[in-house]
């Protein structure tokens, strides 16, 4: 097929692009053959922040995909605007973009989640999915309101939608026959604290002239530029991101989030044993106790502080849930309820339209639990979450890390 | 240095030291740093302030304790059952807004309201929306606290321009003045892209029904990204219009982008208003 002349995935599945189409439009049995896609059936795909992961999320669009053009803030050098770019929005007018891969630093993920939903993409955003919690809900309501495709970084989620101990589990809490629940989920060590902190001593450092640093800095605060604020060091900044908890803590509680039937719901009270957190750098802290309605107990425990590798939190111990927790009347109602539809991917989602395991609202409702966790240690003391309305209860001011204000003419 | 100077500095300098990569990771006593700050703040008005004169511009000297002395007082003040303490807290570095200081300053304690500001605070963040340098910080804290920010915000409109404009005209549409409705229309009409889609999204967050057609009417001949933003304001005020009720006017912005976005690019536009319609039924 002739460069140029490649008819765009969201044409060929609607079949509307009418007589034209007939011309272009090569069916598999004549060159899709030996598991080879026909280019017409290609997907038109750009990748959104080309640092270390950009590539690693590009790839979880699936070989269907043709990389028609990539896009960084260090690109303003040599930006074509055609191939390569440094402005999102430039890359998000092409209609011969269906998909995209954000894998920018995590503060924009959310607003470039949305405008590519906006344009009509379908989405795979790497992990941790938003800077705050609002920002998560945003996103679920695009993707609900213009029917696309979203799928978070992070997959444990998709064996567990496997695994016959995880579905029996899940339908165990989904059934809400077990109450109270005293399931408890420690997570011990992993949430990177120590490396994925910020510098509270950063003296300002000139801008390189490759960047676009204003950009860079997008709905956050524009600060003085250093070298740490950028790149795989950004995470320790609450500008950008929220430290290993945010980072790390995404790939550990999505699938335990499944396991346990909440991608609908978030904890209702949130505790936190932590010094005070600085106002720009992600720190120390100790353990983080998230409840939710039923009883459930999610777990962060450090064991970075006070001494290395050994647990701060001793409050309660491990605990899963079992058939044996119920009566035998409700057992047997289990034993019935018919096994969850196994989660499917992104390249499979976006060819069949069906909603991906890692959507926007199960990934907002993940992200809500590290969101939830650093406000407890942000704030310094215990909160209480509405999880309906997603809002703090009674705390005006822990609300403010709820919906942060975003530098115009950045919005949700 | 007097008395009450060189105690306020021994307070200041039980905050942590940062560690060797610059980081407070290693050696937090999270008990003296909490009673170092109960004292700083015994002192009221006078060590508040005290610890604010410590802070330098970045690059300029060293105020690591200084600068995260502030802020976990910020936190302090939060915490209290008497809202008393976070007033006089808030007071003390709203007085401190709009003069001499740094900028970068000014922007820090701008930041702390952000955290720790009220109603109290709003006139002094008010007066900064016209400094080219503090009305972002000032419009966010204004917009965080809520209270009071709309006629702030409102006021100061029509005494900016370009980025302190346009992010006056983003807020009013955050804390959803509909008093500014009629600014934000003439707005639509600006040169400026930016400015115009700034009053596109605050005419449709704040869900103005008299807007409808308006924002129609952008949609419709602006292209490229203003128009998947234009669109995007016309499903977001029908949302909102659902949401209060108003589900025939709700429906007239359903079928218009039903009937006009039907290009094959722009199908799922079309796609997503016919779901929207629905739920006008």
């Amino acid at each position: 097929m002739q460069k140029g002349k490649r008819v765009t995935r969201r044409a060929f599945l609607k079949g509307s692009v009418g007589a034209a189409a007939a011309f272009t439009i090569v069916p598999r049995h004549v060159l899709g053959g030996a598991g080879n896609t026909p280019p017409s059936e290609k997907f038109g795909g750009a990748l959104i922040g080309c640092g270390g992961r950009g590539n690693g999320t590009f790839e979880g669009l699936g070989p269907d995909v043709e990389k028609l053009a990539i896009c960084d803030v260090k690109f303003v050098k040599h930006a074509d605007n055609k191939k390569v770019y440094s402005d999102f929005r430039r890359v998000l007018e092409r209609k011969d973009i269906d998909v995209v891969a954000i894998a920018t630093h995590p503060g924009w993920h959310a607003l470039i989640s949305i405008a590519a939903i906006e344009a009509g993409k379908d989405v795979l955003c790497e992990k941790p999915m938003t800077r705050f919690i609002a920002e998560g809900r945003a996103v679920a309501e695009a993707e609900k309101r213009y029917n696309r495709i979203f799928q978070i970084g992070t997959y444990g989620r998709f064996g567990r939608s496997r695994n016959q101990g995880d579905i029996l589990t899940h339908k165990i809490m989904k059934s809400g026959l077990l109450k109270p629940c005293k399931g408890v989920h420690i997570k011990r060590g992993g949430l990177k604290v120590r490396e994925w902190s910020g510098m509270v001593n950063a003296k300002p450092h000139p801008i390189p002239d490759t960047l676009d640093w204003d950009m860079y800095c997008g709905p956050a605060p524009l600060r003085p530029y250093h070298p740490h604020r950028f790149g795989g060091t950004h995470r320790g900044y609450w500008d950008y991101e929220g430290g290993g908890l945010a980072d790390m803590g995404q790939h550990h509680f999505d699938p335990v989030q499944w396991t346990f039937a909440k991608d609908d719901t978030s904890p209702v009270e949130i505790e936190a044993f932590a010094p005070p957190a600085h106002p720009e750098a992600c720190g120390m802290w100790g353990w983080v106790e998230l409840k939710y309605a039923d009883g459930l107990t999610f777990v962060m425990d450090s064991t970075e502080w006070p001494e290395d590798n050994k647990p701060s939190y001793d409050r309660k111990e491990s605990g899963g849930v079992s058939l044996g927790d119920l009566s035998e009347e409700d057992q047997k109602k289990i034993k019935e309820m018919p096994d969850p539809e196994p989660l499917i991917g992104f390249p499979e989602a976006i060819r069949t339209r069906k909603q991906a395991g890692g959507h926007a609202a199960a990934a907002h409702r993940c992200a809500t639990i590290l969101h939830l966790a650093n406000i407890a240690i942000r704030m310094g003391r215990k909160i209480q979450y509405d999880p309906v309305n997603e809002e703090i209860i009674g705390d005006d001011e822990a609300n403010r890390l709820v919906n942060q204000p975003m530098r115009a003419p950045w919005h949700l | 240095m007097n008395e009450e100077t060189s105690a306020l500095v021994e307070l200041v300098n039980k905050m942590p030291d940062p560690d060797q990569r610059g980081m407070y990771c290693t050696d937090i006593d999270k008990d003296k740093i909490e009673g170092a700050i109960r004292n700083i703040l015994r002192g009221g008005r006078a060590n508040i302030l005290g610890v604010v004169d410590m802070l330098v511009e970045p690059g300029k000297g060293d105020d690591v304790k200084a600068h995260y002395a502030l802020h976990c007082m910020a936190l302090h003040v939060c915490k209290q059952d008497s809202n008393r303490p976070r007033r006089r807290f808030s007071r003390t570095l709203a007085s401190q807004i709009g003069g001499d200081r740094p900028k970068e300053v000014q922007k820090y304690l701008i930041r702390e309201l952000q955290v720790a500001g009220g109603r109290e605070a709003v006139e002094s963040l008010g007066n900064v929306l016209t400094d080219e340098d503090l009305c972002e910080p000032a419009a966010q804290a204004l917009a965080a606290i809520g209270d009071g920010a709309a006629e702030q915000l409102r006021g100061a409109l029509s005494r900016t321009s370009g980025k302190c404009r346009l992010t006056i005209l983003q807020n009013l549409g955050v804390v959803r003045d509909t008093d500014s409705v009629g600014a934000l229309k003439k707005a639509l009409s600006d040169e400026d892209k930016a400015v115009r889609m700034a009053a596109v999204w605050a005419l449709a967050n704040i869900g103005d029904s008299g807007s409808a057609d308006t924002l129609l009417k952008t949609a419709d001949k602006a292209e490229g990204w203003e128009r998947i933003q234009a669109t995007k304001g016309c499903l977001l005020l029908a949302e909102k219009l659902i949401a209060a009720g108003k589900k025939s006017e709700a429906a007239k912005i359903y079928k218009h982008l039903r009937d006009t976005q039907t290009k094959p690019a722009e199908r799922y536009v079309s796609d997503a208003a016919k779901i929207g319609l629905a739920a006008t039924d």
